[in-house]
């Protein structure tokens, strides 16, 4: 089967001549044994004798056609043509390509392409001129920046008083003969002084929102802090007392509270 | 044979060098010896004088303009009937591709053909109405491949060369048009046919 199928598909070339005479022993061999493939060539060679009922049209076509006047005929033209429009040069004909109308969408497609590439350049990377500087003045009104500012002015102070306010907790809820040890800890001085440095960031910001009252309490702690770490070193009981005693006498920790409470509820 | 082959090859190039520099009776020698082939080609593929004639001015127009195109060792045969090929087909796309067949007369389905065998469908004298018909309802390539065989009797690898494709191709689609032209044949040839 396997064979009839190779035989087959050599069929038409048979009929043609065009098989190698090794190819065309095979074939003939298999056709003389099988005759299904024998059938089905000479089904196949009906179609190419039909074909040949076309020839005698053909050579009867042929031989209505004049050759020998022909080539002059053509060569007349081809010539009458060459004077009209002369053959191009290479050149010419590559140019006239380039520029031909159904390319000019592409060209258009192109040149935009290009206007806004240089456009979005120019617009990223160009540089501002003098009184056009970028800032944020441009885009939001200077009242709106103030609230902003005082908003942060307002939670800074917040975040001040509330580490304090934890400082001295702890300093007061101290036992009482340990509390020389806590004020000479490490760790409270660095709170200490962490916390006068924040004092000096702030108090331009509450100078300029004029909020004399917290600034007032925030001076007083900023003082005892500064007291209290300048004198860690030779800190004896009873300074500890005198400072527990300023303390409560000061109600420094009530005002606290107090100002905490105030400044939250201010905020928007 | 060999020795003149190349001869002719040589002669043909000398023509053609002749016709690019605007040379008109080499260009009348050139038409004169293809002549014959191009309108074989163009009028087995159309069945048609006109649009054969056709094929044929704008074959040897073409010709003259793409001279300078053709390179020496080429076979030059080959590259003109390529420039054919390439006019028929798009003429035939041009004017007949929305055909679904050849103008008759008389339908193909009205023809008398009461085949009972293939001897009484060769004597029809419908029968090359019949296969002008089925030529014209093959596909594009297997139908020049099927008229560059039969008609203008070209061996596969000349085929191949013209139509720039392999030698498998070109027997596996002469094979496929013989085919498919029996099977369009056999309704009218009868069984047996």
């Amino acid at each position: 089967m396997m064979e009839c199928k190779k035989i087959r598909k050599n069929l038409v070339a048979f009929l043609y001549g065009e098989l190698e005479e090794k190819e065309k022993i095979h074939l003939t061999s298999h056709l003389d044994l099988c005759p299904q493939c024998k059938s089905e060539l000479e089904r196949l060679r009906v179609a190419v004798n039909g074909a040949n009922s076309l020839k005698p049209n053909i050579e009867e076509t042929m031989a209505s056609v004049d050759w020998e006047a022909l080539p002059s005929q053509i060569a007349d033209r081809v010539f009458k043509e060459e004077a009209e429009f002369p053959r191009e040069s290479w050149f010419t004909r590559f140019t006239r390509s380039l520029f031909q109308p159904k390319l000019r969408p592409v060209y258009a497609g192109v040149l935009l392409g290009v206007l806004i590439g240089a456009l979005t350049t120019y617009m990223i990377f160009r540089v501002p001129r003098p009184g056009e500087t970028g800032t944020a003045e441009l885009f939001a009104p200077q009242d709106f920046l103030e609230r902003v500012e005082l908003q942060m002015a307002r939670r800074e102070t917040l975040n001040y008083l509330e580490k304090s306010q934890y400082l001295l907790l702890d300093f007061v809820e101290y036992p009482s003969e340990k509390k020389v040890e806590f004020w000479r800890s490490e760790f409270t001085s660095q709170r200490a002084r962490e916390l006068l440095t924040k004092k000096k960031y702030i108090n331009p910001q509450l100078n300029k929102f004029k909020m004399a009252k917290a600034k007032a309490i925030c001076d007083q702690i900023e003082l005892f802090f500064y007291e209290l770490s300048r004198v860690s070193e030779e800190l004896s009981v009873e300074q500890i007392e005198e400072i527990q005693r300023l303390i409560d006498e000061k109600q420094l920790l009530l005002k606290i509270k107090l100002l905490k409470k105030e400044l939250e509820e201010s905020e928007v | 044979m060999e020795q003149e082959r190349v001869r002719e090859q040589d002669d043909t190039y000398t023509l053609v060098e002749r016709v690019k520099e605007g040379d008109r009776e080499a260009f009348m020698t050139v038409t004169e010896l293809y002549q014959k082939k191009v309108f074989l080609l163009a009028y087995s593929f159309f069945q048609n004088k006109d649009d054969a004639m056709d094929i044929v001015q704008e074959t040897f127009l073409r010709l003259y303009q793409k001279a300078n195109l053709f390179q020496k060792g080429k076979n030059f045969q080959s590259w003109l009937l390529q420039i054919a090929k390439n006019l028929c087909i798009d003429y035939y796309r041009k004017h007949h591709s929305k055909e679904t067949k050849f103008d008759r007369e008389v339908p193909i389905e009205e023809m008398n053909l009461p085949a009972q065998n293939s001897q009484a469908c060769y004597l029809s004298s419908d029968l090359k109405e019949i296969f002008s018909s089925c030529l014209d309802k093959l596909a594009e390539r297997q139908r020049m491949i099927f008229v560059m065989k039969h008609y203008n009797q070209h061996k596969y690898k000349e085929i191949a060369q013209i139509l720039n494709i392999s030698l498998g191709t070109v027997k596996s689609l002469h094979f496929k048009a013989v085919q498919n032209l029996r099977g369009l044949m056999s309704p009218y040839l009868g069984r047996e046919g």
